[in-house]
């Protein structure tokens, strides 16, 4: 140390103190509570730590705030770890903060419930603003991180339920450090991106800690402020994140988040097949109310029509029987089973068929004979068999 | 491209599935009206059928980096 005599410059002053504090206080932890908290521009934490009676100022560089999962707020009672050290510019000593971690769980849930209230107060939950979820989705975008089993869970659930949707994935941190900004920026891109129709933001369950990122005021903003509507799956069913709050619907799980994100493929299938049987049995009984009609046309005889308009009328009917049992028949190839019962019925009235088995139809000047008593044995007549037509004398 | 026509068109054709299957219900259609919706009906159905049974999940990832979109796989 310096003698009485001696004469020392500020700075060789500033120097000594420094080293002192510094040898003195290499490492020490200190609790207290943020005031003035500030991040700079460049990534550099400032702020101060105080309790009842003292105050120190506090500096955390970048390389080292990174690691710390929850964005410090005011108020919020801190233990932090580091060294006294000396700014000589200002001769004022300040801590060099290493970590941080809250002085208690209760106060991050003191940070949530005053983030919730404050976001409340804002309208940044109200219903109005939720945003309706697509029906059938043709891409859906995930916020997660790539390797979590909350995406496998939400990869799964796509194929078995609605394989024909496109999963565009933004890989995000979801836990710890940067994982905030990592999901803001994910769901940025993903409303920067064309087409999307729904965000899922998704995470399995965890701690408070684990959870931390979806309770962060910057990505309870950048979901208000998503264009695409956006789920929330986060955890299991019993934690409700900020996020799960600001979200347009909330998920308890990230399968369930897919699930409502996605028709159901088996739904589309039964819709399709009780179309087809509904429909089948409604032409059905369109087509026999029709040829209930040309019956009782035909043998109206007060109307005396000549026999070819009913013909006509006849074959319009048979044709058209005929197109139905095409479109059946060719349908059916695939998914015969399932309508074995209408093409059985129709079948009656397939005049091919009856060929087939051996009926035939007897034409006289290009009239069908249906009756014994309107052949004219002097004429000729067309026989139609199954396989083609002869001509009799 | 052209995949994604088809599938929003899937939706579409659902909907189209569903107005047919009202119309058919109705008791004033005419024959040859009811017989070409029904056969639009069977090839829609047909097609979305084939659609869903042949559907492959997509799967793309976008690269999580400040204001820049870039792809880096598609399968």
């Amino acid at each position: 140390m310096a003698n009485e005599t001696q004469i020392l410059t500020v700075s060789e002053l500033t120097k000594e103190i420094r080293k002192t504090l510094e040898e003195t206080f290499e490492q020490v932890s200190v609790v207290g509570e943020i005031s003035n908290f500030k991040s700079h521009i460049s990534g550099h934490w400032y702020f101060s730590l105080k309790d009842a009676d003292a105050v120190i100022n506090c500096t955390m560089w970048k390389g080292f705030n990174q690691y710390v999962f929850f964005t410090p707020q005011d108020g919020m009672k801190i233990i932090v770890n580091g060294k006294l050290t000396v700014y000589p510019p200002r001769g004022s000593y300040q801590l060099d903060i290493r970590s941080i971690k809250p002085a208690g769980l209760g106060e991050l849930q003191e940070a949530f419930e005053k983030l919730k209230k404050k976001l409340e107060a804002e309208g940044l939950f109200d219903e109005k603003y939720k945003k309706p979820i697509p029906v059938f989705p043709n891409k859906i975008g995930v916020v997660t991180s790539k390797d979590g089993a909350a995406f496998k869970d939400l990869v799964s659930v796509a194929k078995r339920r609605f394989p024909l949707v496109e999963i565009v994935i933004v890989p995000a941190r979801v836990q710890g450090s940067g994982a905030a900004e990592s999901i803001v920026n994910s769901i940025k891109l993903l409303n920067e991106y064309s087409g999307i129709d729904v965000v899922i933001v998704a995470r399995g369950g965890g701690s408070i800690e684990d959870l931390w990122a979806l309770n962060e005021e910057i990505v309870a903003r950048a979901i208000f402020n998503s264009k695409v509507p956006i789920i929330s799956g986060v955890g299991h069913e019993v934690d409700f994140t900020i996020a799960d709050y600001v979200s347009d619907l909330r998920a308890p799980t990230p399968s369930v988040a897919m699930e409502i994100a996605t028709p159901d493929i088996i739904d589309i299938e039964n819709f399709i097949e009780e179309f087809i049987s509904k429909s089948s049995t409604n032409i059905q009984e369109i087509i026999e109310a029709r040829i209930q009609d040309v019956n009782s046309f035909s043998r109206s005889y007060s109307f005396r029509l000549p026999m070819d308009m009913l013909n006509r009328k006849t074959q319009q009917v048979d044709m058209s029987i005929g197109r139905v049992l095409q479109s059946i028949e060719k349908f059916s190839m695939i998914y015969d089973k399932k309508i074995t019962l209408l093409t059985k019925s129709l079948d009656a009235y397939d005049v091919q068929r009856a060929l087939k088995r051996g009926f035939v139809l007897v034409k006289q000047n290009s009239k069908f004979v249906t009756r014994a008593v309107n052949f004219n044995k002097e004429n000729k007549a067309q026989l139609k068999f199954y396989d083609g037509e002869v001509t009799t004398h | 491209m052209a995949k994604k026509k088809t599938k929003s068109n899937f939706e579409q054709d659902l909907a189209r599935l569903e107005e047919i299957s009202r119309t058919l219900e109705e008791d004033n259609v005419e024959l040859e009206e009811a017989i070409s919706l029904f056969e639009e009906g069977v090839k829609l159905s047909k097609s979305c059928l084939k659609t869903l049974k042949e559907a492959e999940l997509k799967i793309t990832e976008l690269k999580n980096e400040l204001g820049k979109i870039s792809q880096v796989e598609e399968d």
